[in-house]
């Protein structure tokens, strides 16, 4: 008997499982009740610890724990291995990974290896009734939801992208977790790592309020910082501060950055460019500032400013308390 | 340093685009193209490590006959050689078949040490490419790299993971996919682009030069397609205009922090 299972690739970030991971096992079980297909997490490592509790507590019926040393940090191709010798053994349905650097690097690689469908980024996930899973995408600067489906192979491989479904908690007392010996002897790996430089921050798809600087405001990113500090918000900058190094990639907003989810978000100095406003759609409420009144920014806000930053920003700043 | 080949796409300017509700196509028509701007950081990047390290930079793209103007801008930047892969067949491919001919094609170019790509294009934005002619070509990756050195018979990179980055090396050939705006490209150099217009011969291959077979390629292919399109319904905003002096705006701005608490 092989059953039918949906696999959602928990992407760890040392003792824990990244947040897209569990929005998308969320997403997953909804998926799974609708379709009635199981939910598999599938979390590679060498020491279990407590992840795939987690996992069974976000809407996962079963954890897979692929066990080896090899696994024990990221590498393209060891992954690629195990997954594909696996996915080989219990062929799923449907398998999803979030949209980050490394479900990027290694949905790609592990896809062609298979011989099958992969959709990028996707905002939206359903079963049609059909029974294949459609994978929506928005395209153009986001003015079509083009909905995608795997047609010749399975698994049908999405990766999703952070902070576009919520994560909840789904009670499972029964749920429970195999750890499999994979024992891959040696590594296939041909990329070494020399050294490695992360900061550990949560990401910008779950703050509250969050303060953008755009390029208008280049030369104020200072202010524009100081101003988020004030306020209790987190700074995002818009693409093209990043793409000059003026800020991490980190802080970018937008379809090749982050989604927010905030309460409100307070804009300076945007434009409004197609690839900036995914980043700000699931927005509560959207404050622009910008001294052109013709900005593309205005007809996606809530709140209309004309006004120059380097002007209202200090009188924020002395509102806000700032001595 | 052998050949450095760079894929580039030819994509149209985003914001030419429009959805017509009618047909639930997007209207093309008079739309503006470009060389992807992540693949004109390739291009450069390339060029650069030809000045350090030697090589030839091929670039290589996909698309119909009229493609050719834009390899002759890259051309122009001084890549050495260039090539389109030009055939209906090609047509509706999806990242894996793209990858696919792709791969076909960097075979038959041969005797190289570097694929370069930009990290995502402008118009699919699914940066999948990179990964999947990796793959086909049993290479290793190395994906948003925004430094890369030649030492030897290895490359050196810097590539951005969440959080930060790596330093990564591996022996070569590699593919690499290169960071949206990690360096300026240079501008086409104008008597080089006289010469591009008229003396360079650019190099077209149909799927029967690449010797692939047909149902490898284009819309036959691929294994995803696009089920439909819908227009993308967005909250619509308020776009309350907030007038007065800066003062008064300010304060606007402070109450409704306040109220949004």
């Amino acid at each position: 008997m092989n059953r039918k299972e949906i696999w959602v690739y928990l992407e760890r970030n040392q003792e824990e499982i990244e947040e897209v991971s569990l929005e998308i096992l969320g997403k997953a079980n909804e998926l799974g009740k609708k379709s009635g297909m199981p939910v598999v997490g599938v979390v590679l490592g060498n020491d279990p610890g407590d992840l795939g509790n987690i996992a069974l507590k976000h809407g996962a019926d079963v954890v897979i724990f692929l066990k080896d040393p090899l696994l024990e940090s990221y590498s393209t191709e060891d992954y690629t291995k195990a997954l594909f010798e696996m996915i080989g053994k219990r062929t799923p349905e449907i398998f999803l990974l979030g949209a980050t650097y490394q479900g990027r690097d290694l949905a790609g690689r592990l896809s062609a290896r298979l011989r099958t469908g992969l959709t990028a980024n996707v905002v939206s996930l359903d079963i049609g009734e059909d029974g294949y899973l459609l994978s929506g995408v928005p395209g153009y600067g986001s003015k079509v939801l083009a909905e995608i489906v795997c047609v010749r192979n399975k698994p049908q491989m999405s990766t999703v992208r952070p902070g576009i479904f919520n994560k909840t908690v789904i009670p499972n007392e029964a749920g429970i977790v195999e750890v499999v010996d994979i024992d891959l002897k040696d590594s296939v790996s041909r990329v070494k790592v020399l050294s490695r430089k992360v900061e550990k921050h949560p990401d910008l798809s779950r703050a509250e309020k969050v303060v953008i600087a755009g390029n208008g405001v280049e030369g104020n990113l200072d202010m524009v910082a100081r101003l988020a500090d004030i306020l209790g918000a987190r700074l995002g900058v818009s693409r093209p501060i990043a793409d000059k190094g003026k800020a991490s990639r980190e802080l970018q907003v937008g379809s090749t950055g982050y989604s927010l989810n905030a309460k409100l978000v307070l804009i300076f100095g945007v434009s409004g460019a197609e690839h900036f406003l995914p980043g700000i759609a699931n927005c509560q409420t959207v404050i622009s500032i910008n001294v052109d009144r013709e900005s593309g920014i205005f007809e996606y806000s809530d709140y209309c400013i004309v006004a120059d930053a380097s002007k209202i920003i200090p009188i924020l700043l002395k509102e806000g308390g700032d001595r | 340093m052998r050949n450095i080949i760079v894929c580039i796409k030819i994509v149209p300017k985003a914001e030419d685009m429009n959805f017509d509700p009618e047909t639930r196509t997007m209207k093309r028509g008079g739309v503006e193209n470009q060389i992807n701007e992540a693949d004109k950081n390739a291009i450069e990047l390339s060029l650069r490590i030809k000045e350090k390290s030697g090589g030839r930079v091929v670039l290589l793209s996909m698309g119909p006959p009229f493609f050719d103007q834009y390899l002759k801008i890259g051309i122009a930047m001084g890549a050495d050689d260039a090539i389109l892969l030009s055939d209906r067949l090609f047509a509706g491919a999806d990242t894996f078949a793209t990858s696919a001919t792709l791969s076909a094609a960097v075979r038959k170019i041969g005797d190289y040490d570097l694929v370069l790509c930009g990290e995502e294009t402008s118009d699919g934005g699914t940066g999948q490419v990179p990964s999947q002619l990796a793959e086909l070509l049993d290479l290793p990756q190395m994906l948003f790299v925004s430094e890369a050195d030649i030492d030897g018979n290895s490359v050196k990179a810097r590539r951005t993971i969440k959080g930060g980055y790596e330093t990564v090396e591996s022996g070569m050939p590699a593919v690499l996919s290169i960071e949206l705006g990690i360096n300026q490209p240079r501008f086409p150099d104008f008597r080089r682009k006289r010469w591009a217009d008229k003396e360079f011969s650019l190099t077209v291959w149909s799927a029967s030069d690449l010797g692939i077979k047909p149902e490898l390629t284009g819309t036959s292919g691929s294994y995803t397609i696009v089920k439909r399109l819908t227009e993308f319904s967005t909250h619509q905003r308020q776009r309350i205009s907030v007038a007065g002096t800066v003062e008064q705006q300010a304060d606007k701005i402070m109450e409704i922090l306040r109220e949004s608490r």
